[in-house]
């Protein structure tokens, strides 16, 4: 929770850190059939024709998912979680 | 599930949103964003959406929201709340309703949808939506409620991307909803609110919540609760906001006191009129009555003027701790002159806890900028961090109007697009209103912090770069200020403590002012310049007074650097003549006692300059004062080149002007000559430029122009040294004399018309 970064405009993307784990998180309002999707430490956020990408270098390996507008993304902090 | 409810991080305040710990979330099987119903004691519910819970509450049973959702669900902070997962249904129809004084033409629904966007909503509940700014940024909280008319289907649903938002026609005033929250005189400010003053919500929470919501407990204990706090501070830190948002969490009936508002000519009435309001209050328990500058009506009694000021305060304190019972009534007062106030109010029993609200830390000022920008449509190129980071010595108010500043900036960018003329303003315009980071640098400038406000000056835009040689110096001077606050962990762990003065001196004309300027810009602290003889004042003590302020305000605003030009106007040697009444022998005891009294300098760097340091009394000069004297030297040679190269950076030189062959020339040049000598060879450039040509074609031939060396040979002849050899040896021996060891200024008396 440290530290905060843009995304998407004017929606800041927080940090929760964890014992095991570290989330990100931020509320991008309700976009419709928004889906999300982590691609080489990018966020890729997909609404209706738009799409929207952030850099979040250590998110390589992390899970992601949307639910009505807040975007999550979990990371791990062992190796072996997908 | 029953869960204990803690308020929000200001950030996340306003969007709806519940941050649940992750053991609960596992428990009820919820994911982020998942909807929730909270339940409150009374039954009103009110709906969220889950966030990751912060990691401090892990496991702890605990649920944070904003203020706005505590306040539908009918629950405070540390009560109990039944959470559920909800089934919430997509809304397809939401009528909104705006308010009668709101004039906005073309379709806002998609500013609204935006605005809404994700949130829950139910007929007849007041929504806040940020409209960005224009008209209505006078309003307070910079939100327009706007009422939820109708929805379909019906129920609780959620605003989508997809949802159809409908103006109803007819205002919000018309529409009766089922109230939400009660309107009790209560004024609408929540926890989420207040920025940087955690901990003092804290204490105040537990002297006043506690006792009015659990009574029993301090019965249990066999003592009173309290019965009342006195907040204090610098004007502008929020300790009003802070008593009203007290007053709205906890629901209970609020009532204000203004001092002269309850004085009356008749002899009694004043007094009367306080007991009403206690009075009424007493009907009302639980109840807060709030004293804003207390110290207007509560002076001490031994010093007024007035028959009727004292019975006043009589009347108050009877009030406060009469014999007759209270019961539910808490005072808090709030005065930022806390001496001023009858000590007979400051003993337990009547103000029993006092709490300071001090000036806002990089942390305090960061939460406040997040609560005052909440609203607002920022671009995503400001940083708050760094403006938290520059605002030293900002209090919670000159946060608000630098951020207002910022807001009034973006409007004026879009002014001349506005038709002022027309009744209402396009909808596309209110959406293409945009803070940018100019805005707030520009807002910067214009806003100073209050406190400093009689002391401030702008700060100069001296660099070290615009200060020729004197490297020594320089790095000195660093070591003194920058690096106390840059690199305050190494300071820590050596156990070192910080410099609390530098002393510069050297022959007139060497750049001592110039260095404190550049010191000024570089530190990135405040800067306080005292000019000597301004604060010599004709009262007795005031002039000591003038030096006691400068320094509270400087430890107020910390870090601050305190400027004295000329030290040796107001701290000559004491025991000198008396030529005065010894106005000179107190304001010089006076700084001592500020340099190394009682009272800590936090922060707090003094720099003087002089160019008598002889004249200075000893025990200013002594270890723990101003323990650096720092030599300016009278340029030598490389630094004449260096000071050469500073003052011709941005002018037009020939080519074959030779600054190593003009350094080696100025032998005895100080700083202030050089730059005589580089003005003189332009000026001369220009007079023969300006005689030469045709005025009609000088916009033409301007660039052509150079600054020959036969201009520079020719300032030589006109500006000669400064400084002569025997100059240059007394200096040379005070320098002898301050580096070896205490000065002993007896032995040799130096001239005082010297210079």
């Amino acid at each position: 929770m440290s530290s905060e970064q843009q995304l998407f405009d004017e929606t800041p993307l927080r940090r929760f850190e964890y014992d095991d784990s570290v989330v990100l998180a931020a509320d991008v309002g309700a976009l419709d059939d928004a889906s999300v999707d982590v691609v080489d430490g990018t966020i890729i956020v997909v609404a209706g024709d738009e799409q929207y990408e952030q850099e979040v270098p250590e998110a390589a390996d992390g899970r992601a998912f949307i639910n009505n507008g807040v975007l999550t993304i979990e990371l791990s902090d062992e190796e072996d979680s997908n | 599930m029953k869960l204990t409810v803690k308020p929000l991080k200001q950030k996340d305040a306003g969007r709806g949103l519940a941050a649940i710990d992750r053991a609960a979330m596992d428990e009820m099987d919820l994911e982020n964003g998942d909807y929730i119903v909270l339940e409150g004691k009374q039954g009103n519910r009110a709906v969220a959406r889950v966030w990751p819970g912060y990691p401090e509450d892990e496991a702890q049973g605990i649920v944070r929201i904003d203020g706005q959702l505590r306040q539908e669900a009918g629950v405070g902070i540390d009560d109990g709340v039944t959470v559920e997962k909800a089934d919430v249904k997509p809304a397809t129809n939401v009528t909104v309703a705006l308010p009668q004084n709101l004039r906005v033409r073309g379709n806002v629904g998609p500013m609204i949808r935006n605005n809404l966007s994700g949130q829950a909503v139910t007929q007849g509940q007041t929504v806040p939506v940020s409209f960005g700014l224009g008209p209505l940024s006078s309003m307070s909280g910079q939100k327009i409620p706007l009422k939820i008319a109708d929805t379909d289907p019906t129920g609780t649903v959620v605003v989508t991307d997809s949802t159809e938002i409908q103006v109803s026609e007819k205002p919000a005033e018309q529409i009766r909803g089922e109230e939400g929250a009660a309107d009790r005189g209560s004024p609408d400010v929540t926890y989420e609110d207040i920025g940087g003053l955690d901990s003092e919500l804290e204490q105040v929470r537990e002297m006043i919540e506690l006792p009015m919501r659990h009574p029993e407990l301090f019965q249990q204990l066999g003592i009173e609760p309290p019965k009342g706090v006195l907040l204090h501070g610098p004007p502008g830190t929020g300790k009003t906001l802070m008593a009203k948002a007290v007053a709205n969490e906890i629901d209970a009936y609020f009532t204000t006191i203004s001092g002269p508002e309850i004085m009356s000519k008749y002899y009694g009435e004043s007094e009367e009129q306080l007991r009403e309001v206690f009075e009424e209050a007493e009907e009302n328990s639980p109840a807060i009555v709030f004293i804003d500058e207390i110290d207007s009506i509560a002076p001490k009694r031994g010093e007024t003027q007035g028959d009727v000021e004292r019975r006043v305060v009589a009347q108050l304190l009877s009030l406060m701790d009469g014999l007759e019972e209270r019961g539910q009534v808490i005072v808090i007062g709030a005065t930022n002159r806390v001496d001023a106030i009858d000590p007979a109010l400051r003993r337990g029993g009547r103000f029993d806890r006092e709490i300071e609200i001090g000036v806002p830390d990089k942390e305090g000022r960061k939460e406040i900028l997040q609560v005052h920008t909440r609203g607002m449509p920022l671009s995503e190129e400001i940083d708050l961090d760094s403006y938290a980071e520059n605002t030293h010595g900002f209090v919670g108010a000159d946060l608000a109007s630098l951020t207002k500043e910022s807001a009034m900036n973006a409007l004026r960018r879009i002014r001349p697009e506005l038709d002022l003329e027309s009744e209402e303003i396009d909808a596309e315009v209110l959406e293409k209103l945009e803070i940018s980071d100019d805005d707030v640098k520009d807002a910067m400038k214009g806003i100073e912090p209050s406190a400093l406000r009689e002391v401030f000056v702008e700060v100069p835009e001296v660099t070290w770069d615009s200060v020729g040689g004197l490297e020594d110096t320089k790095e000195r001077l660093r070591e003194t200020i920058q690096w106390p606050l840059e690199y305050g962990e190494v300071f820590e762990s050596m156990d070192l403590d910080a410099a609390k003065g530098v002393l510069l001196y050297g022959p007139p004309g060497t750049g001592k002012t110039l260095l404190a300027k550049a010191v000024a810009n570089e530190a990135d602290s405040n800067f306080i310049s005292v000019k000597g003889p301004e604060l010599l004042n004709k009262f007795v003590g005031e002039s000591e007074k003038g030096v006691r302020e400068v320094f509270s305000k400087a430890r107020e605003n910390a870090p601050t650097v305190v400027f004295f030009d000329e030290i040796d106007s107001i701290a000559t040697e004491r025991g000198g003549g008396q030529t005065d009444s010894g106005v000179g022998e107190r304001v010089v005891s006076q700084l001592l006692t500020e340099l190394d009294g009682i009272e800590d300098m936090e922060d707090v760097v003094v720099v003087a300059t002089t160019n008598r340091p002889d004249l200075i009394d000893s025990a200013l000069l002594r270890p723990g004062r101003l323990d650096r004297h720092v030599h300016v030297p009278v340029p030598d040679e490389e630094a004449r080149r260096a000071i050469f190269t500073v003052h011709t950076r941005d002018k037009p030189l020939a080519d074959g002007v030779d600054l190593d062959s003009l350094a080696r020339r100025t032998e005895g040049y100080v700083g202030a000559d050089i730059e005589a000598l580089c003005r003189e060879a332009s000026m001369a450039a220009t007079r023969e430029f300006i005689n030469s040509v045709d005025p009609e074609d000088i916009g033409d031939s301007v660039g052509n122009v150079r600054v020959t060396m036969d201009h520079f040979e020719h300032a030589l002849d006109e500006v000669g040294p400064s400084v002569t050899d025997e100059t240059r040896e007394r200096y040379a021996e005070i320098e002898k004399r301050f580096d070896t060891a205490e000065p002993d200024l007896e032995e040799e008396k130096v001239g005082r018309t010297f210079q």
